[in-house]
């Protein structure tokens, strides 16, 4: 038995294994397969300030080895997470991981506001591709990166502050290193790719968007060497996504550099994923004979070095 | 709900376009008319496929597709002996009350097929009318099933089965001879549905309708497959449909 838990700047996991937001609500759905307390973590559904209807269907589409999808922020709003999902999502025993996005700085460190103390960790969603008031114009340029962090880390005193970056940038790196000055206790990486896919009959992109975020196994190569060259860029730690759909897709992140993973669209593939996942890093510990699964983060080695 | 490790048992094609596919899940399932599975195609389709049950005979689960995509292509070419996750019984499926025993059934294309799990779970304890519409007559299939009904009426879209209209249009000219039902269950395409729940506005009559859309995860989490409610908020296709009342969905 490897120890699998994680320190993940100052919260600690019991594994590393975390469900991306978006993909798992708020977890209820999934305790009905199997007992989420499992779980290294939960990045909830991305909430706002006020509730979202979202964006019309269809909100997503597949494409060879990977999915894309609109789905537009669809949220009963923070308040009512507070209310009524946060105790039980606490209760089950894994780490609660709020997914905060906004259209305001204001926005930003307001609702942050509200979730200190409260959660185990706030993420920040500045890298919604698919609503315009998503943040996503402060997931661009290193500058409003930093700005926006520096708002949201001032809403929270007691809980560390994750911020999510999209790859769909001029350098993620640099993203990195400006969520970094900005206060960001962690980074996590890949938000979803941008992409387009059309459905021929009728000479229109399938979802009603247009666009979605791309995402599932066929991205994980991308990811992989984002979180690479994010880990090389910044001293706070790396949680890496984007395509992992077993234990050695999450090895390979670790790695790379990420002290932690996230697991989205596998968990649609496969619901059962992450148990499997975390049984399964588990077993690969034990055939390599390694104690604690954080000795492994950063060992990678270039070749010709 | 599970996810069965099914074994294919039967893969043919029953018409135009259509397959039947029958898994033997390895123990006998509880499925309420109208309810779905997700079937996992594997390889590259990291999406399963939403698809309504059919038939339930203890271990064996019976669904009907239709050549669609890339994935449903890629289900039909797999034989007898092939193993697939299969995620089932998803959604809330239809329920007919104990005060409600004359059913009429509308049912158009691939709708026919949970429409058929209905038939299958009432008849014999329900008085049951099937109006049922087809593209055409290579489109036709599951009449078996359909004769099962006290009253079974079926059309095509250009009179090569039947007569030369929809199933909604059937269903209209008996009603309009005075074979009024307690309930309407109905499936179909959003057109059907829209043309349906005119009428049974109008006709003042209890409406059910089975919708269908693109999927991720099945289970009521990712909120990708909401329809919108006429209350202004959205419900889950999957989870808290896909059977709504047709008076409280936006068709």
């Amino acid at each position: 038995m490897a120890n699998l838990s994680v320190n993940l700047c100052g919260v600690e996991l019991k594994n590393p294994v975390i469900t991306a937001s978006g993909t798992f609500g708020f977890g209820r759905e999934f305790n009905e397969l199997y007992d989420i307390g499992v779980l290294g973590g939960v990045s909830t559904k991305g909430l706002t300030l006020e509730a979202r209807l979202g964006n019309p269907v269809p909100r997503i589409a597949e494409s060879r080895g990977v999915i894309l999808n609109a789905v537009g922020l669809q949220n009963p709003g923070v308040e009512y997470f507070l209310k009524k999902d946060l105790e039980w999502l606490k209760s089950t025993g894994t780490a609660v991981i709020a997914n905060v996005a906004g259209k305001t700085l204001d926005d930003y460190k307001n609702i942050c506001k509200k979730l200190d103390g409260k959660v185990d960790m706030v993420e920040l969603n500045i890298s919604c591709p698919n609503v315009k008031s998503g943040g996503m114009a402060f997931g661009i340029k290193p500058e409003t990166v930093e700005e926006v962090t520096r708002y949201a880390k001032s809403g929270l005193k007691r809980t560390p502050l994750m911020v999510k970056l999209s790859p769909n940038v001029e350098s993620i790196a640099a993203n990195a290193s400006a969520a970094e000055r900005g206060g960001a206790d962690c980074v996590s990486l890949i938000n979803t790719l941008t992409g387009m896919a059309i459905d021929i009959e009728r000479r229109r992109p399938i979802i009603a968007n247009n666009t979605g975020g791309v995402s599932g196994a066929g991205v994980k190569p991308i990811a992989v060497r984002m979180v690479y060259e994010v880990a090389q860029a910044v001293k706070i730690p790396v949680v890496g996504m984007g395509g992992i759909t077993c234990a050695e897709d999450a090895i390979e992140f670790l790695m790379a550099g990420a002290t932690a993973v996230q697991v989205g669209t596998a968990n649609f593939t496969d619901p059962l994923v992450c148990p499997k996942i975390i049984e399964g890093l588990n077993a690969w510990c034990d055939r390599h004979g390694i104690e604690n699964i954080s000795e492994l983060t950063g060992t990678l080695q270039l070749n010709g070095k | 709900m599970k996810d069965y490790l099914a074994t294919i048992v039967k893969n043919e094609q029953i018409a135009e376009n259509i397959y039947e596919i029958t898994f033997d899940v390895g123990e006998e399932v509880n499925v309420r008319a109208g309810q779905f599975g997700e079937i996992s195609v594997g390889g590259t389709h990291l999406l399963r496929r939403p698809i309504a049950i059919c038939k339930v005979e203890k271990n064996l689960v019976t669904y009907c597709y239709q050549l669609k995509g890339a994935g449903t292509r890629e289900l039909a070419t797999m034989g007898a002996g092939t193993r697939l996750n299969v995620l089932m019984p998803l959604g809330n499926g239809f329920f007919v009350e104990e005060n409600e025993p004359k059913i009429a059934l509308v049912a158009g294309g691939v709708g026919i097929f949970p429409i058929i799990s209905v038939l299958r779970e009432y008849a014999g304890k329900k008085q049951i009318s099937a109006y049922v519409g087809f593209r055409n007559k290579g489109a036709v299939c599951g009449l078996d099933e359909f004769k099962k009904a006290d009253k079974f009426v079926a059309v095509t879209d250009d009179g090569s089965f039947g007569e030369k209209m929809n199933s909604v249009q059937a269903f209209v000219a008996d009603l309009k001879n005075g074979n009024r039902p307690d309930v309407v269950l109905a499936c179909g395409p959003t057109p059907m549905l829209r043309a349906l729940k005119k009428v049974v506005e109008e006709e003042n009559l209890n409406c059910y309708v089975s919708l269908e859309e693109r999927m991720g995860c099945g289970l009521g989490a990712c909120v990708v497959c909401v329809c919108a409610l006429t209350n202004g908020k959205n419900a889950r296709v999957c989870k808290d449909g896909p059977v709504f009342n047709a008076l409280d969905v936006v068709l």
